[in-house]
């Protein structure tokens, strides 16, 4: 198989985990996901790493495969068994609608992913088209989604998108910087993950549709 | 060492040992004595920059120019500011047992550690970097918001938190394609984010990728910045966090984020031309001003008109910055001067009727405070004049540099919207005050009595900050009008 096949291969899988959770109500199976979605971003970044010589990017593999594959979804994991709860409630959104929406998103993602220089044909092409894609179905996560768990997936789902980006069609962001963003990852999920617990603990229930007390 | 690294290295440790439990009197000295001496050090740097020098560290990483060095020496005001008041707040709140170890770990740790991430935002040369910082600065601010642990700071954390994350994944992807669009150009190494390197070569960055960048980031920052429509979290956030918090998000957020605007605005300007950024941020300064508009006059909480207020003068820089010209800048850069000035007198005079009241909701607090607090009531009226824009006050001179820039413009319609806008605000806000502070006094069947004003730190702070601000309409020191002249030539003399 050829190194952009397998490139395309994973891209499309990230694709393909991001509409899985659009449909996916159990929420230990959506954190799964998102670890499978990260494991592709990390072969993506590992795969580049070598087919052109970028020794930076086995970093940025190593980064992801470690953080958002295993220490993230781990965390999370645990947070779901120590509320107790499961399931997400139906959506704003009933499943199929969802999937047709963002099908619709998809299409308005690869149309701009259109737009870039001559050298993002090919295969940069179909990356960013992903990540465009992946960003818009993590935003409609996140304006239909009503557990808290969901929304804190929605937001990393986004940020993998960012992260596809930028192996994609940069020649890798410095070092220092890709440490200092994947310190800020973890603290913003593990203070996400005590807002969470202090909610439940408050209102007995992580459905963020009930905080609408604020107005005005 | 070099003044830079000491410059951030200060509020860092202060915040690391306020951190730790301690002795009270220990606790609070370390915590003035540690935002005093980085009030001081932010001099020495912007007295190091007006000397002729561009103090640099680490190969440029960290890079003080005229408009950092403006921003640098308001974040060190506020932030002295703010840590004075909250020793005198928590001392009020240790009257009534209301203070935990907790609460005073949260203070004492993370003001100071605001204090660092908003110095760190401004200093920076490096895109990458300043990411991360203005990361921080939201990570800090989150238990602040939940400071006092009720339903509704939990709810205001979680939005605040949500939109905030979201609108830095914006941030970040605007910065990936950024550093996408000068790929060949931008070299490689921590430097090749560098805001100065991206000017230097803006002319070569790829059009496409670059606009597609700028929107992202724009609008990424801008939601940090409170600029509508992203500006949702901005009431409840203000309204749950204690005052010396608030202030510095009012201030020290609001300055880092549209320093954060502006830099990026340059790049788009250095390489697309003023008109694709400069009509995208004129847009949505002016939507902020249409919108804070209406919830000022129906408003029913205090805190909350402060974080309206607040988006309306982030609106008014925009509009400022969007109109471009020598003057817009000067305008947007003085209105940012005069609103850090003036924001403390606001927030802090409104947080002590607040927690005279125990609450900052008008119903609680009632009418006619002026009977009751006088100090604080006289002082939040001087405050609703100063940041209203009234003569013969900063924000008046500064507005009318905007108005002036915006009908020598082309945007003469969009600027008379604007001049409206603002004479309703400017009415409504003054109605809610004088409501509040004149009125009929309290209905003396009302068993919830306030507490009495005393004068303590807390007072002294407010009323040293009124001084310096009303001061300020008549008298800048020469030095601060001189940043604020460098600042404009760094957005205007790259423009």
């Amino acid at each position: 198989m050829a190194i952009s096949d397998l490139l395309i291969l994973c891209a499309a899988g990230m694709l393909v985990t991001a509409y899985l959770m659009v449909g996916q109500k159990a929420l230990v199976t959506a954190v799964r996901l998102y670890g499978f979605q990260s494991l592709l971003l990390g072969i993506v970044a590992a795969t580049i790493a070598i087919s052109q010589p970028r020794r930076e990017l086995f970093v940025t593999a190593a980064i992801t495969v470690a953080l958002k594959a295993v220490l993230i979804p781990w965390f999370l994991t645990r947070l779901i068994d120590r509320i107790g709860i499961r399931r997400e409630i139906e959506p704003f959104l009933n499943v199929p609608t969802s999937l047709l929406v963002c099908l619709g998103l998809t299409v308005v993602g690869y149309r701009v992913s259109t737009g870039f220089q001559e050298g993002a044909l090919g295969v940069a092409h179909h990356l960013i088209g992903v990540a465009l894609s992946m960003l818009l179905i993590g935003l409609f996560l996140m304006v239909t989604r009503k557990k808290a768990i969901t929304q804190i997936l929605a937001l990393l789902t986004v940020e993998n998108a960012v992260f596809l980006v930028a192996v994609g069609i940069t020649p890798g962001m410095p070092l220092v910087v890709e440490l200092g963003i994947a310190f800020d990852v973890i603290l913003a999920v593990l203070v996400l993950g005590i807002l969470v617990h202090r909610i439940v603990d408050r209102f007995e229930s992580m459905d963020v549709s009930r905080l609408s007390k604020l107005k005005g | 060492m070099n003044l830079l690294v000491w410059t951030l290295a200060v509020p860092l440790a202060t915040a690391a040992i306020g951190a730790l439990n301690g002795p009270r009197k220990f606790k609070e000295a370390v915590m003035i004595g540690g935002l005093a001496i980085t009030f001081v050090l932010c001099i020495a740097t912007t007295r190091q920059f007006l000397g002729g020098a561009i103090p640099a560290a680490f190969g440029e990483a960290l890079r003080v120019d005229g408009l950092s060095a403006l921003v640098v020496v308001l974040s060190g005001f506020v932030g002295l500011l703010s840590g004075t008041y909250a020793v005198g707040y928590l001392r009020r709140n240790e009257a009534r047992n209301l203070v935990t170890p907790r609460m005073r770990r949260e203070i004492h740790g993370l003001l100071p550690a605001y204090v660092f991430a908003t110095l760190l935002v401004s200093m920076t040369n490096n895109l990458g970097i300043m990411w991360i910082a203005v990361e921080l600065t939201t990570l800090a601010s989150v238990f602040l918001i939940t400071f006092h642990d009720r339903d509704t700071s939990l709810e205001a954390a979680w939005k605040f938190l949500v939109l905030g994350s979201l609108g830095l994944g914006f941030a970040l992807l605007g910065i990936v394609l950024l550093f996408a669009a000068g790929e060949e150009h931008l070299g490689e190494g921590l430097s090749a984010l560098n805001w100065t390197r991206f000017m230097q070569v803006a002319p070569s960055l790829h059009p496409f990728t670059l606009r597609l960048g700028v929107v992202f980031a724009l609008i990424g920052y801008g939601t940090k910045a409170g600029l509508a429509p992203m500006h949702t979290w901005k009431p409840d956030a203000y309204r749950e966090a204690p005052s010396p918090a608030g202030v510095l998000m009012a201030v020290g957020m609001l300055n880092g984020a549209l320093y954060c605007v502006l830099r990026i605005h340059l790049i788009s300007n250095a390489a697309l031309g003023p008109a694709f950024s400069g009509d995208l941020l004129l847009t949505l300064g002016l939507l902020s001003v249409f919108i804070a508009t209406p919830f000022i006059l129906v408003q029913w909480n205090l805190k909350r008109l402060l974080a309206y207020s607040s988006i309306e003068h982030v609106g008014i820089m925009a509009v400022g910055i969007g109109l471009g010209g020598e003057a817009g800048a000067f305008g947007a850069l003085l209105h940012m001067t005069y609103h850090s000035l003036a924001k403390p007198v606001a927030f802090f005079s409104a947080g002590t009727l607040a927690q005279l009241h125990s609450s900052s909701n008008f119903d609680r607090i009632g009418t006619g405070t002026f009977s009751r607090a006088p100090i604080a009531s006289g002082l939040l009226v001087l405050a609703t004049l100063m940041i209203t824009g009234s003569p013969p006050f900063g924000l008046f001179f500064s507005e009318m540099v905007i108005l002036k820039a915006g009908f020598g413009s082309q945007h003469v319609t969009a600027t008379t919207l604007f001049l409206a806008a603002l004479i309703v605000l400017f009415c409504g806000f003054v109605f809610q005050i004088g409501r509040l502070v004149l009125g009929p006094p309290r209905d003396p069947k009302d068993r919830r009595v306030p507490k009495a004003e005393q004068f303590d730190l807390s007072m002294a702070t407010v009323i040293v900050a009124a001084i310096l601000a009303s001061i300020s309409a008549f008298y800048l020191p020469a030095s601060l009008l001189a940043l604020i002249h460098a600042a404009t030539q760094v957005v205007w003399g790259t423009a």
